[in-house]
């Protein structure tokens, strides 16, 4: 017989659930996503197909990266979750990962971001140095439709502490041109003449 | 005189622009904070869901929800009988949102209401509905023969209106008909004529399927919240079709749309349906599989043409026939022909002699929609591979020919607005072509036509390129208003500039880059300008994403109101300074004398006490700035499995000035998405002929590329000061890939050494054209 109730373990923070079909009751069928979602408000991971094959979904349970609507929460008991708002460190601040995805400018709509951040930590807590093609291969279970894949693999690479990523590369021309002359341009068509410095600054 | 050079072009040395700055938004994405529209409830809300069609073509011959009314929790169900309103769907409206018919697999049958998203699940199989199956027609093709089942009264024939008064002002246009094609094949060295279809109607697919949450407010108002990329044109399309409504549209971060997340018409209008039922607000999110099998796709097109080339290689003439497949619901296409027409004469700029017609058709497929490349890219994907035929017949190298053809200033072309605009854009599209080619290899990847680069047992080496160009990034209206704000007690560090303007922010970085621009205008630090909350109704109007205009009229808008705020603050402190304002310069806040700097004054110590220094600013439309984008490719394929592997990939464009470097290069690596380049290689919605429904309804059936697939990707971009608007940048988002399905198609019709013409080249395609299956 299945237990009355399920107990997890979500950023730290312990849940206990009644099971059953009663209002407010977490029933057999419900999914750890639509736990996470809807019961714990906890919106930061997306569900987009619903069947395990985008990973906008992922979160970490027992430190493995998961897809959470594949996963029943009456399963879950005693597990140790954590989503995409508990990876932030109330004292420490942001995750490397994080940091590295704003650094690297990793994402675009953000929308299948938090999938990624997880399954990348997932693989960073697996194997804190993996090579270049083991984080490709780590990530291949990942959606994204923006085309973020070049600097979310540049962030990753760095945060696993590997060589710069130089799989795309944009190269400008104004670096080919021999003495340039960069000036403060006339801003705009305007009487206005434009300051260079005033010694003040807010920077 | 002699030409301008690249090396002579002043290049600015700007405070923000240019660099990367993290988007506003930055730290809410990454750590989970960010909302979207599921995120997103209201109070007393109801989940919407929808009963639909599982045939292509039917008529209801009863419908009985009787059951599903009775079911706990279940507060409406709509059908075409008890519709309280009479809404209609299309440009021009040719059918009700619900009707005794359906027109293809996903069509509206029921519309349900309910407490739960679970009643609302269970209610659909809860309707009875007793269908008669009619003839279905599936490509545009056979549904302009004669004597074709007819699907929609409106459209005779299944034509549809060709051209309409919102796209072009001046009355109906779709043809391209300029010069004497009879005279320009004659004086043509090479003439090809063929056939090439883009029909596997691909679906651009954002991670974020459609939603919307509408409430009605009583009398003809709606509020509605959407997962769309423009408030405004929601609206525009909304308020005609729900008769003298106002609706005030609030939009969220995107989760991707790629251009096909706009008006969301049926979506919205069946939730402001039971919203107007049940007096509730009610929320409806599509499923994958909804979204995959019943939400708009990409046109399907396919051209039949004949092109004349002259001894130099310039296109002379250009006759043909493009039919466009709507699918099921003509909503909009008539723009996206009338884009696809105006980008055909951007490659083929100096071709004199068109004949180019057009006819579009509603067929009983899911419908077709605006989509990143909006009718041209599909309209490309079938003219660069009929510019193969002819270039191949006179033995030329592609890059010459792309280069030479380009539109360049002063070359004239009709744009979809049926008039005719003059070019104004950048002089180095061919530099930049080339430069990216020589970082590429084309020269010594360039073995010939149908020749290989290279031979390694049965894997065989090709390339390919492609060009493409758009008119629309300064389409449309925009205006904003900037405010310097000064701070309330005296600390300039409190002082903020606020910008009000209407943009969501659906991965572009365009609400991030308009305060950029703002912070350049202004000289204060990006952090110290934010933007309204997007929403139709408290906002200055902005047309919102679309044809790449994102940053280009936004920027302008806010870059003229920021212009005008500082010109009053320049002027207040030309009062207290009593000096002239030519004299004075801002920086964070300040006014200052820029021969005297010590001598500064603090903003709120000049704006009138409580008060904010305001500027308006305003983008008005125009066609004259076309973009372009070359592609260039290297594919392998595996002669004995017809597997194709992309080796390399390298775009270039001449850029006008980077905005973000950063935000600038993921829109290059954007060409990959949304059903770019892989719809020549794998990407394509299949569909069952026996039943009308797509078998690729679930993101493991429907092929998409994965992290481990990525090739190496080479950027070349020239900044060179193009005058769009005060930053001289143009929007390249929409094309980034669009040339790339041609380019792919031409890189493994030279590896194979066999013309392929069929979109995608799956191994099925290739073995098929090596006599191998």
């Amino acid at each position: 017989m299945k237990k009355p109730y399920v107990t997890l373990t979500v950023n730290k923070r312990e849940y206990r659930f009644s099971v059953g079909d009663g209002f407010g009751q977490v029933p057999p069928s419900e999914t750890l996503s639509q736990t996470l979602r809807k019961r714990l408000q906890l919106t930061g991971s997306k569900e987009s197909c619903s069947e395990g094959a985008c990973g906008c979904c992922t979160v970490l349970m027992d430190n493995k990266g998961v897809t959470s609507c594949m996963i029943l929460t009456v399963d879950c008991d005693g597990k140790d979750i954590v989503t995409i708002e508990g990876l932030e460190d109330p004292e420490t601040g942001l995750d490397p990962l994080q940091q590295a995805f704003i650094d690297e400018y990793a994402f675009q709509c953000g929308y299948c971001t938090p999938g990624i951040i997880m399954a990348a930590k997932a693989l960073l807590l697996e194997n804190p140095h993996p090579t270049g093609d083991e984080i490709k291969e780590a990530m291949s279970g990942n959606y994204c439709r923006c085309i973020s894949h070049y600097t979310v693999l540049r962030a990753i690479n760095r945060v696993a502490g590997n060589e710069e990523d130089h799989l795309a590369v944009m190269h400008r021309a104004n670096d080919d041109v021999d003495n340039p002359i960069p000036v403060r341009q006339e801003l705009f068509l305007s009487p206005y003449a434009n300051g260079t410095s005033s010694g003040h600054s807010l920077d | 005189m002699s030409k301008l050079e690249y090396r002579d072009i002043k290049q600015p040395n700007y405070r923000h622009v240019g660099k990367y700055t993290p988007r506003k938004d930055a730290k809410d994405i990454v750590t989970g904070k960010a909302v979207f529209l599921d995120d997103f409830s209201v109070p007393h809300m109801l989940y919407g869901k929808t009963k639909r069609s599982p045939y292509p073509h039917a008529r209801i011959l009863s419908i009985d929800t009787s059951k599903a009314e009775a079911l706990p929790g279940v507060r409406a169900v709509i059908t075409h009988k008890n519709m309280p309103e009479r809404w209609g769907l299309g440009l021009p409206v040719h059918r009700l949102l619900m009707e005794d018919k359906v027109y293809y697999v996903g069509d509206l049958v029921a519309l349900i209401a309910a407490d739960t998203l679970e009643a609302a699940e269970e209610a659909i199989d809860l309707i009875d509905v007793e269908y008669e199956q009619l003839e279905p027609v599936y490509t545009a093709e056979e549904a302009l023969k004669e004597g074709a089942v007819e699907i929609y009264p409106r459209f005779k024939g299944n034509h549809v209106d060709n051209g309409i008064k919102y796209f072009q002002p001046d009355g109906p246009w779709w043809q391209i008909i300029r010069g004497d094609v009879q005279k320009g094949f004659e004086e043509a060295a090479y003439v090809a004529e063929d056939k090439v279809a883009f029909d596997k109607m691909p679906s651009p697919l954002a991670p974020e399927t459609p939603c919307c949450i509408a409430k009605y407010e009583g009398g003809n108002e709606y509020t509605i919240w959407a997962s769309s990329q423009s408030s405004h044109i929601l609206k525009l399309m909304g308020e005609g079709r729900i008769p003298n409504s106002n609706l005030s549209v609030k939009t969220f971060n995107v989760g991707g749309s790629y251009g096909n997340k706009q008006s969301l018409m049926t979506t919205v209008l069946s939730a402001s349906m039971l919203s107007l039922v049940t007096k509730r607000p009610v929320k409806i999110v599509l499923t994958k599989p909804e979204q995959l099998m019943a939400y708009e796709v990409r046109l399907g097109s396919t051209i039949t043409a004949k092109i004349g080339m002259d001894r130099e290689g310039f296109v002379r003439a250009v006759e043909g026939d493009w039919l466009v497949d709507t699918g099921a619901i003509a909503d909009s296409v008539q723009g996206q022909v009338g884009v696809g027409l105006g980008e055909a004469q951007l490659v083929c700029a100096k071709c004199p002699n068109w004949y180019m017609d057009s006819h579009i058709a509603v067929t009983n497929k899911q419908a077709a929609g605006i989509v990143r490349g909006y009718g041209g890219q599909e309209l490309n994907s079938c003219l660069e591979r009929l510019m193969c035929t002819v270039m191949k017949k006179g033995n030329f190298n592609p890059l010459d020919v792309f280069k030479k053809n380009y539109i360049a200033p002063g070359d004239r072309f009709i744009w979809r607005d049926g008039r005719w605009w003059q070019s104004r854009s950048s002089l180095f599209f061919p530099e930049a072509m080339q430069n990216a080619a020589d970082r590429f290899g084309w020269g010594e990847k360039w073995k010939g036509w149908n020749v290989p680069t290279s031979v390694n047992g049965s894997r065989v080496r090709g390339i390919g390129m492609g060009v493409i160009g758009n008119a629309d990034i300064s389409e449309d209206n925009t205006e904003a208003i900037v405010r310097i704000v000064p701070d309330l007690v005296g600390s300039r560090r409190a002082s903020t500039a606020i910008i009000e303007c209407d943009i969501t922010e659906s991965g572009m970085g365009t609400r991030s880059n308009a305060c950029k621009i703002v912070a350049e205008v202004l000289n204060v630090p990006v952090e110290k300008v934010s933007i309204t909350e997007p929403g139709s109704k408290y906002n200055p109007s902005n047309y919102g994403l679309c044809g790449s205009r994102g940053v280009i009229t936004t920027g302008k808008a806010v870059s003229l109101a920021a212009l005008e705020a500082k010109k009053k603050a320049l002027e207040l402190g030309a009062l207290y300074f009593k000096r002239s304002v030519d004299q004075l310069d801002t920086k964070d806040f300040m006014v200052f004398v820029r021969d005297t700097p010590e001598l500064t004054v603090p903003m709120f110590k000049l704006a009138p006490k409580e008060l904010s220094i305001v500027g308006y600013g305003k983008h008005m439309e125009m066609f004259n700035i076309p973009s372009c984008m070359a592609i260039f490719v290297e594919v392998e394929v595996d002669l004995e499995t017809g597997h194709t592997r992309l080796v390399k990939v390298a775009g270039g464009t001449d850029i006008g000035q980077i905005i973000d470097s950063k935000a600038l290069e993921m829109q290059l690596h954007g060409g990959f998405g949304s059903a770019c380049i892989d719809t020549a290689i794998f990407e394509e919605c299949i569909l069952d002929p026996s039943t009308g429904r797509l078998l690729t309804s679930s993101l493991i059936d429907y092929k998409w590329r994965t992290f481990n697939e990525f090739p190496p990707y080479d950027g070349y971009v020239m900044e060179s000061q193009i005058d769009s608007f005060m930053f001289k940048a143009l929007g390249i988002g929409e094309i980034s890939g669009a040339a790339g399905a041609s380019a792919v198609l031409m890189a493994i019709s030279n590896a194979i050494g066999v013309d392929i013409k069929d979109y995608p080249a799956t191994p099925a395609v290739i073995l098929k054209a090596l006599g191998k299956a």
